[in-house]
């Protein structure tokens, strides 16, 4: 009999008659194995036990960004002249705001590389990132030069007279 | 060239892979494969105390890893960890009951070896290590008390902290160290936590280390007769019986770690570890008590003018770690040992009644 696991009704049938005749030999499920997978069920059940709350422990519970929804202030055009820009939060995350030739423009400044906070470089008039030098556009995000593999993923921005909002949500 | 022969023998797989290389196996089977007196009763407390101390380790691992020891974030943090993470108010819960029961299974342990003499010649020293591992212990529930920072545990530290400062002679500067100032305060939070997670797990560690290595060296203790003394002769006794500590004494230590194990879960879900009011060093709060085990000294300082209360304890303390050294009396059954016994009993009582009038409010 092949002593599959975990075993059917059937073979826990056998597996008793075996058990009470004594067979302990290739023919038999075999007191010595059945203990062993009682062993083994026991030992991985209670791994389980105890490990299923550590890892529920350990996985993080999920932050609330601040900014559920809604629009966040950014900035006004006084103080945003076209042909620069700035970083600043919406909720927890960092945004640059962008006051290009086209209209205000609002990315995320997590740079797409490695997770660097981009900068306005008005000389260069390009986003850049600080850490390696990776320089986007900043009529479309898109990366210019450099190693960040995709372009900054726009936000949506609202200018009511001379204020600036992002949109979010 | 013993290693060569022994090499042939070798089982294979990772086993054998991993001994070929280490040469563990006699370590390991010196460290197994002793043999137990049959008569030796431990009612597993030792072993039980030392899971405890396992799950203390772990749990109190995991709380650390959300917990902010800062009077502002302390507080909150550990209402997150009962209230927001998964399996949050479990861990904390466990660590909680954990620590209550490691007490009361050292003080039972404790109380095993008092009456069946095991801190008798030749296991004076083990008994001296145990006395040090209890007051880790007793420590260990000291400064963890804090931590929640909210009432009950702040103004239970301001009066725990007070009175050490009691203390003759040391008192003010063991007050001031304690405190890291001359408020509870976040210096005092900082301490207490470096002491809970740094100091006391370290010192624990090596004391428990030590403490089974002597254990491991001197074997159980049979409690119906006295070990051989040297330039003494030998009482009579019949030829030990013994038995194999593993599988056999190991398999019964499991199986009572288990139902430990189901215990805590039991207590941990119907009474969960509470928080109350933040602290707030402005008010203190009616009928402010520390944990149980201190209520004893807590209704002696009631009783008593305040340094003899402080001084009693102490003297307590240091007359059961060195009693090794003052009952030279050689008989290990307690009917032999009326006195002792008596004494014994006589502290119990004392104990039990300063608790239960501590307790009441």
């Amino acid at each position: 009999m092949s002593g599959g696991f975990p075993p059917s009704v059937e073979t826990a049938g056998t597996t008793i008659q075996a058990i009470e005749e004594g067979m302990d030999g290739p023919q038999g499920f075999g007191r010595r194995r059945l203990l062993r997978y009682l062993l083994g069920f026991s030992v991985i059940s209670s791994i389980a036990i105890v490990v299923t709350p550590i890892v529920g422990f350990l996985i993080p519970t999920k932050t609330t960004n601040g900014a559920a929804g809604g629009r966040v202030a950014a900035g006004t055009l006084d103080t945003l002249p076209v042909g620069s820009g700035e970083v600043v939060a919406v909720g927890s995350k960092p945004a640059i705001v962008v006051n290009t030739t086209a209209g205000v423009k609002a990315y995320s400044a997590i740079c797409t590389h490695l997770g660097c906070i981009v900068a306005w470089d008005g000389a260069a008039n390009a986003i850049v990132c600080p850490c390696h030098d990776g320089h986007f556009n900043p009529l479309t995000g898109a990366v210019i030069s450099g190693p960040p593999p995709a372009p900054l993923p726009a936000l949506t921005t609202v200018v009511e007279g001379s204020d600036i909002f992002i949109v979010t949500g | 060239m013993t290693n060569e022969v022994r090499s042939g023998e070798l089982p294979g797989g990772m086993t054998g892979w991993v001994e070929r290389r280490l040469q563990l196996g006699p370590f390991i089977n010196a460290a197994l494969h002793v043999p137990i007196p049959r008569d030796a009763k431990t009612f597993y407390f030792g072993g039980i105390t030392l899971f405890l101390f396992g799950i203390q380790v772990v749990t109190g691992t995991l709380l650390a890893l959300y917990y902010s020891p800062t009077p502002e974030a302390a507080y909150e943090s550990v209402l997150s960890i009962t209230s927001d993470v998964s399996f949050g108010w479990l861990i904390r819960s466990i660590h909680h009951w954990a620590a209550n029961l490691m007490i009361l299974f050292l003080a039972l342990h404790v109380l095993r070896i008092f009456v069946q003499a095991a801190y008798k010649y030749p296991r004076e020293l083990t008994w001296i290590v145990g006395g040090g591992l209890l007051l880790i212990t007793i420590g260990f529930g000291f400064t963890g008390y804090l931590l929640p920072w909210d009432q009950r545990a702040y103004w239970a530290t301001v009066v725990g902290t007070e009175i050490a400062g009691d203390v003759p002679v040391i008192g003010p500067s063991l007050l001031l160290l304690l405190r890291g100032g001359a408020e509870v305060s976040e210096a005092t939070l900082s301490r207490f936590f470096g002491i809970h997670v740094l100091v006391l797990p370290l010192l624990i560690g090596g004391l428990i280390a030590i403490h089974l290595l002597f254990v491991h060296q001197q074997g159980l203790a049979n409690p119906k007769y006295p070990e051989p003394r040297p330039g003494r002769p030998a009482p009579a006794r019949p030829p030990e019986r013994l038995k194999p500590f593993f599988p056999d004494y190991i398999l019964d230590e499991v199986i009572a770690w288990y139902a430990i194990l189901a215990a805590l879960v039991i207590l941990a879900s119907l009474f969960p570890a509470g928080l109350e009011p933040k602290a707030d060093p402005l008010v203190t709060p009616e009928h402010i008590k520390p944990e149980w085990y201190f209520l004893a000294v807590y209704q002696l300082l009631k009783l008593v003018p305040e340094e003899a209360g402080v001084i009693a304890p102490i003297a307590l303390v240091l007359v059961i770690v060195v009693l090794p050294l003052l009952d030279r009396n050689q008989e290990v059954r307690p009917r032999r040992r009326p006195i002792a016994i008596f004494c014994a009993l006589l502290l119990l009582v004392a104990l039990a009644v300063l608790t239960y009038f501590g307790g009441r409010i």
